[in-house]
C-alpha cells in the first residue's frame, strides 16, 4: 500500500441546531480535533457533500469515517454514506433520556457537558481502533503516535473544505468514473521511480483499489486504462 | 408571504465564522424575531428530510454563511427554498474589522459581539420582508 500521507479519520458532526445533542456532537467533534487526537484525525463540514465538489464527496472513501449524529435521524451518518461512503463508526448521542437536562443547543448545562466529554472520548477510543493506537486512558491521549505527547492547548480545528481528496475522471468502458486519489499515487509511484510498464501495473492496480471498488468485470480494462494514464503522466512530468 | 422566514445558518465546524453564523441565527430565532422566525437546520436538507423541505416550501429563507462555499445558500436552493437573503459572516466582518473573531467551540468577545451585530442585521431584513416591527 503507497503511503499517500498520514492516515487520518475524519469526523463528521451533524451539529444540529434544534436539539442540545446537536450541539453536543458539534463540541465533542471538536474537543477530538482540537485536544484529544488532533494529529490524528480530520473533519468536513457535512453540508459540503452537497454543495461542494466531487473531491469534497470523496472524504469518506479517502479517510475512514467516525459519524456523529445527535438524533435517530442520523443526517450526518446517512448523508456520508449516500454522497460519499459508508462510515466506518456512526454514533447517535441521543439516549432516550430527558434531554433539557442536557440544556439548550444555544447553552449546555453542566451535564450537557459532561455529555461532550464523554462522547468525545467515545470518538478517540473509534479514531484509535481504527489506526490500530493503542490509548493511554488515563491521559486521554494515543500511544504510538509521534505527536501523542505534544501540548495541543490552543490548538483550533480546520476543516478540509474546498480542499477536497484529488480525483481524477476516466473514461472506462464507454463511460465516465472518477478515481480517488489517483493524482496522488501517480505522484508517489513517479517519486519513487516507478518505471510506466507491465512491472509496475500490478502495484499501481493495488494502490488504486484502496480508495476505488472496481468491478470484476472492468479489472481488466481499467488495469489497461491506469497504466496507459500513469504513462501519459510521466510523459507529462518527464 | 406565509409563514415563519426561515433562517439557515451553516454552522461550519471549521471556522469561527461558522460559529458566529450559527450563534447569530440562535440570537435571531430565539431573542430578536422568535414570533417571526424560524430555525432550519442545514444537515436535515442535506438528508433531504421531508419536513424540513416542506418548512422552506411555505416560505422564504435567509440564508447565513461563514465561507466563501456557501452551503447554507446552495443547500437551500437545491431543496427547493426560496433564499430571500444570502449573508455572509464575512461581510459584516469586513464592516466591522475591530471584531476579529476566534475561537470555534466558544466564541471569543470579538466573535460573540459580531453574532450580535449580524443578528441585529437579520433583525432589519427580516421586518423588511414581513413589513411590519420584529420583536420577540
Amino acid at each position: 500500500m503507497p503511503d499517500l500521507g498520514r492516515k487520518k479519520v475524519g469526523i463528521i458532526a451533524c451539529s444540529g441546531e434544534e436539539i442540545p445533542e446537536g450541539t453536543v456532537t458539534r463540541l465533542a467533534a471538536l474537543k477530538v480535533l482540537e485536544t484529544l487526537r488532533p494529529h490524528e484525525t480530520v473533519t468536513i463540514c457535512l453540508p459540503l457533500f452537497l454543495a461542494g465538489g466531487e473531491g469534497d464527496r470523496a472524504f469518506a472513501r479517502f479517510h475512514p469515517t467516525v459519524a456523529v449524529d445527535g438524533c435517530e435521524k442520523r443526517c450526518a451518518a446517512r448523508s456520508t454514506e449516500i454522497y460519499s461512503s459508508k462510515p466506518a463508526v456512526s454514533i447517535v448521542v441521543h439516549d432516550g433520556a430527558d434531554a433539557t437536562r442536557l440544556g439548550t443547543a444555544r447553552r449546555l448545562t453542566e451535564a450537557g457537558m459532561k455529555r461532550v466529554n464523554d462522547v468525545a472520548e467515545q470518538i478517540a477510543r473509534h479514531v484509535d481502533q481504527l489506526l490500530g493506537l493503542k490509548s493511554d486512558r488515563r491521559a486521554g491521549r494515543a500511544l504510538g503516535s509521534p505527536e501523542s505527547q505534544e501540548d495541543s492547548k490552543g490548538r483550533q480545528a480546520t476543516c478540509s473544505c474546498g480542499s477536497g481528496i484529488p480525483v481524477a475522471t476516466l473514461r472506462l468502458a464507454g463511460r465516465e468514473a472518477t478515481f480517488v486519489a489517483l493524482p496522488l499515487i501517480f505522484a508517489q509511484f513517479r517519486e519513487a521511480g516507478k518505471l510506466p510498464d507491465d512491472s509496475t501495473q500490478a502495484e499501481l492496480m493495488e494502490a488504486v483499489r484502496i480508495y476505488n471498488p472496481i468491478a470484476d468485470e472492468d479489472e481488466a480494462s481499467c488495469a489497461d486504462l491506469i497504466l496507459r494514464e500513469y504513462r501519459a503522466y510521466c510523459q507529462r512530468s518527464h | 408571504m406565509k409563514g415563519k422566514v426561515a433562517i439557515v445558518p451553516c454552522s461550519g465546524i471549521g471556522k469561527s465564522y461558522g460559529s458566529v453564523a450559527r450563534e447569530g441565527a440562535f440570537e435571531v430565532t430565539h431573542d430578536l424575531c422568535r414570533e417571526k422566525t424560524r430555525l432550519v437546520p442545514l444537515a436535515l436538507l442535506v438528508l433531504g428530510d421531508d419536513e424540513a423541505r416542506s418548512a422552506l416550501a411555505e416560505t422564504q429563507a435567509i440564508t447565513i454563511d461563514g465561507c466563501r462555499l456557501a452551503c447554507a445558500a446552495k443547500v437551500v436552493a437545491e431543496s427547493g427554498g426560496t433564499v430571500a437573503h444570502k449573508l455572509r459572516v464575512f461581510d459584516v466582518f469586513r464592516r466591522h474589522r475591530n471584531l476579529k473573531p476566534s475561537g470555534i467551540a466558544e466564541l471569543d468577545e470579538n466573535g460573540k459581539k459580531l453574532a450580535r451585530i449580524l443578528a441585529d442585521e437579520i433583525k432589519e431584513l427580516v421586518e423588511g420582508m414581513q413589513g411590519g416591527t420584529g420583536g420577540a
